[in-house]
């Protein structure tokens, strides 16, 4: 589907409703003030750090939020090379995070192991152990790349479905026409 | 029950603590109040921590507040980069050195790249001599931005409007590295026998600007903090290195110099044109943490006044030796060489064996920063967790390194 | 000040010279390897002793150590040791040849602390062994890692890798 369609100015000028889908309102905020976790691991951080910092300012996508624990955060960048003895923790802290929850991998050593490929004790990508959403090249990429990714993050932030589908009509039909009450309901009333 | 609520098996780092704890137990060093059990606790630090600088993992034994003990664990970045060595030519593998130490690139290609050259016998041009002088010195400014903007970001949230200014400021000297070798960080710049590039048109009037501004913005970042009676008390006398620990562990860098030990490569084993550079040797006394802040600060200032020399004794000529393009393989004669260069954190060397072919036999690099980190146990035990944080911070670590 | 350097300025040839005689059995091979290094090999059993020695000398004491470096030449390991002397401002490199079939070495923890880390990493790069060793165990790959990477002859296996 795409972009969102934004309510326009002139829609404010005089008193009005707007309707939308609950998709909609929650996709909206949650893209634009996703909270990511510093999970910078080598060079890529110190771009990650230069891209939060006044001259590229990441704050202007609603994103400077960055949180030291898992818990807290929506979106785990990883910046960096990430080796076996890494991975369990990556794994780690990836499952401490609550859901809805994204991955960014933020240079060629997290896309693919990068110049270290052939390494002993690299792991060629961090999506051989969490999965990705976002796969960011570079080595490093610019704080423009990142920032690149981040808003094709939102884009795919905005397309997920938070609210339950409704059932289709021929599930509807299939339901009982009334629901019977608990027996212990019915004898303690 | 799920595996994030589960708590991992000990590792041998923390079979360790556990350990130290039972034997500190059973021989009576205790809490020293009548009557009343203690119990130490082994608690972890990183590898994903905001302020060990880098997937640092410091299994620390707190009494209460008090460190007790610290063993650090490494390794969560190694990237085989000796191992890979032995896969790539000598030209192949400059970008990998870039990667050591990611903050001082053009450093740690010129502490490789040298070590070649001497093996192969090689001398670059004058022109690529003072060229590499001058980077190397505007990434010694960008690094201490890094170093001492973490530092007192870490301190937070006092420090964290220094950290702001000095990453802005970085920005100029990223731009102006940018512009002559390509890239903001990584920047594979440095060739055997010379640069890769000479400098742009409008370079040398840029840079001596930004070297004119320079100056006063670092003593803007230094009014920010040097009269906070917070930020005096949290680093004065803090995290003291003594001169015998110096000699003892091979410190070397700002955290030496800190100490009273005028020990500089640019003047203890001068390469390139240093000796006939004019700068001083910044050193402090106390070998505390704010020494070892207060060495980086004034090494900035040193460096621009090594940037406007270089500038002005740039003379024309070729930057690299030979044909333009630098040579694609080469092949060093057989034997072993170590050189060292004065990195912004300590004296960052390589040492290489070739046996003639066009792959080194062995690399080894000496890296400042796993030499500093060795004196981590000493310097944080007795020292409360908050105090820990700064002196880590001041110690200046990169864990690319470290682990290389 | 305190701690001063070059206070004993000598001449390389000289601090060679010196070294062979002062070192005569335990120290061979010494030459001068420009501008500031001096270069020897030392026998295995003597090791400790020339340590030692080297630390406590009183003209030239190598005080300090930069670095211990494992290598893996084809017929032996080497343990390649590059110490400082502060006082005449000069490095020593001491190559010490170990068996690969009985690859121990003796220690210098105890003459120059630096070297427990450095010392580690050889272990675990080359499986040097340092008998003596306060805590010789993996430093810098995980503690179940199988093999020592930095040897000649080491194939990577998929139990190093269960994350491929």
């Amino acid at each position: 589907m795409g972009l969102m369609r934004y309510p326009k100015l002139e829609h404010f000028q005089e008193p009005n409703v707007i309707t939308t889908t609950a998709d909609f309102i929650f996709s909206w905020a949650r893209s634009h003030s996703v909270f990511p976790f510093t999970y910078g691991l080598a060079c890529c951080a110190i771009e990650m750090l230069s891209s939060g910092f006044a001259r590229f300012d990441v704050a202007r996508y609603g994103m400077e939020v960055f949180r030291p624990t898992p818990r807290q955060c929506d979106l785990m960048i990883v910046a960096g090379t990430v080796n076996e003895k890494m991975a369990p923790v990556l794994k780690r802290l990836y499952e401490q995070m609550s859901e809805p929850r994204w991955v960014i991998a933020m240079g060629a050593c997290a896309t693919s192991g990068g110049p270290f490929y052939d390494g002993y004790n690299v792991v060629n990508g961090v999506d051989k152990v969490v999965p990705v959403d976002v796969y960011i090249p570079g080595c490093p990429p610019r704080p423009e790349a990142l920032f690149q990714g981040l808003l094709e993050l939102q884009v795919k932030i905005q397309q997920h479905k938070f609210v339950a589908e409704t059932p289709k009509p021929a599930a509807r039909d299939a339901q009982p026409a009334a629901v019977t009450p608990p027996a212990a309901a019915a004898e303690g009333a | 029950m799920p595996d994030q609520f589960a708590t991992p098996a000990p590792d041998e780092a923390v079979k360790l603590a556990l350990r130290r704890i039972e034997e500190s137990t059973a021989r009576g060093e205790g809490s020293n109040v009548e009557g009343l059990a203690f119990n130490e606790v082994v608690v972890n630090m990183g590898p994903q921590h905001p302020s060990t600088h880098g997937v640092l993992r410091l299994v620390v034994t707190l009494d209460g507040e008090l460190v007790k003990d610290v063993i650090p664990v490494i390794g969560y970045l190694h990237r085989c980069k000796e191992k890979l060595a032995e896969k790539r030519t000598y030209y192949q593998y400059i970008p990998i050195v870039d990667r050591t130490e990611y903050v001082a690139g053009m450093n740690c290609e010129w502490g490789y790249v040298m070590t070649v050259e001497k093996l192969a016998g090689i001398r670059p041009p004058r022109r690529a001599e003072l060229i590499r002088v001058i980077m190397a010195e505007l990434n010694r400014i960008a690094s201490h931005q890094v170093a001492v903007g973490t530092f007192t970001a870490d301190l937070a949230p006092l420090g964290t409007a220094m950290v702001f200014y000095m990453f802005r400021d970085r920005e100029h000297i990223l731009d102006l590295l940018e512009e002559v070798s390509g890239a903001r960080m990584m920047f594979n710049y440095f060739r055997f026998g010379g640069l890769r590039y000479d400098l742009p048109d409008g370079w040398v009037e840029k840079c001596r600007d930004l070297m004119k501004r320079l100056p006063k913005l670092i003593d803007e970042y230094e009014s920010l903090v040097q009269d906070n009676a917070i930020f005096l008390q949290r680093c004065v006398g803090k995290g003291v290195i003594t001169q015998q620990d110096v000699i003892d562990y091979g410190i070397t860098g700002p955290c030496a110099r800190a100490s009273g030990v005028a020990h500089d490569l640019r003047r203890t084993r001068p390469y390139s044109v240093y000796p006939e550079l004019d700068f001083e040797v910044c050193t402090q006394s106390h070998g505390d943490v704010f020494d070892r802040y207060q060495v980086r600060m004034d090494e900035m200032r040193e460096s621009v006044k090594i940037v406007e020399q270089a500038l002005d004794m740039l003379p024309k000529g070729p930057v690299q030796l030979g044909s333009l393009r630098a040579p694609y393989v080469i092949t060093p004669p057989p034997g072993a060489c170590y050189t060292a260069q004065e990195n912004p954190r300590g004296e960052y060397g390589t040492y290489i064996v070739s046996d003639g072919s066009r792959y080194p036999y062995r690399l080894k690099f000496r890296d400042p920063c796993f030499c500093n980190l060795q004196l981590f146990p000493k310097l944080l035990r007795g020292n409360k967790i908050a105090d820990a944080v700064a002196i880590s911070g001041s110690i200046d670590l990169v864990l690319g390194g470290i682990d290389r | 000040m305190g701690l001063e350097i070059g206070t004993n300025a000598m001449a390389m040839d000289a601090i060679a010279a010196r070294l062979a005689a002062d070192f005569a059995a335990a120290l061979t091979d010494v030459r001068v390897q420009e501008p500031d290094t001096v270069v020897a090999r030392c026998a295995r059993a003597a090791l400790k002793d020339v340590a030692r020695r080297l630390k406590a000398h009183p003209e030239i004491g190598y005080e300090t150590l930069n670095f211990v470096a494992g290598v893996d030449s084809v017929r032996h390991f080497e343990s390649v040791y590059h110490v400082y002397s502060w006082k005449t401002n000069t490095y020593l490199e001491l190559h010490v040849e170990v068996p690969k079939a009985k690859a121990e070495l003796d220690t210098v923890c105890d003459v120059w602390p630096a070297a427990d880390w450095h010392e580690r990493e050889a272990w675990d790069m080359l499986g040097i062994k340092y008998l003596g060793h306060p805590d010789l165990r993996r430093i810098l790959l995980k503690d179940d890692f199988v093999g020592h990477p930095l040897r000649k002859d080491y194939i990577d296996s998929a139990e190093n890798h269960p994350h491929a």
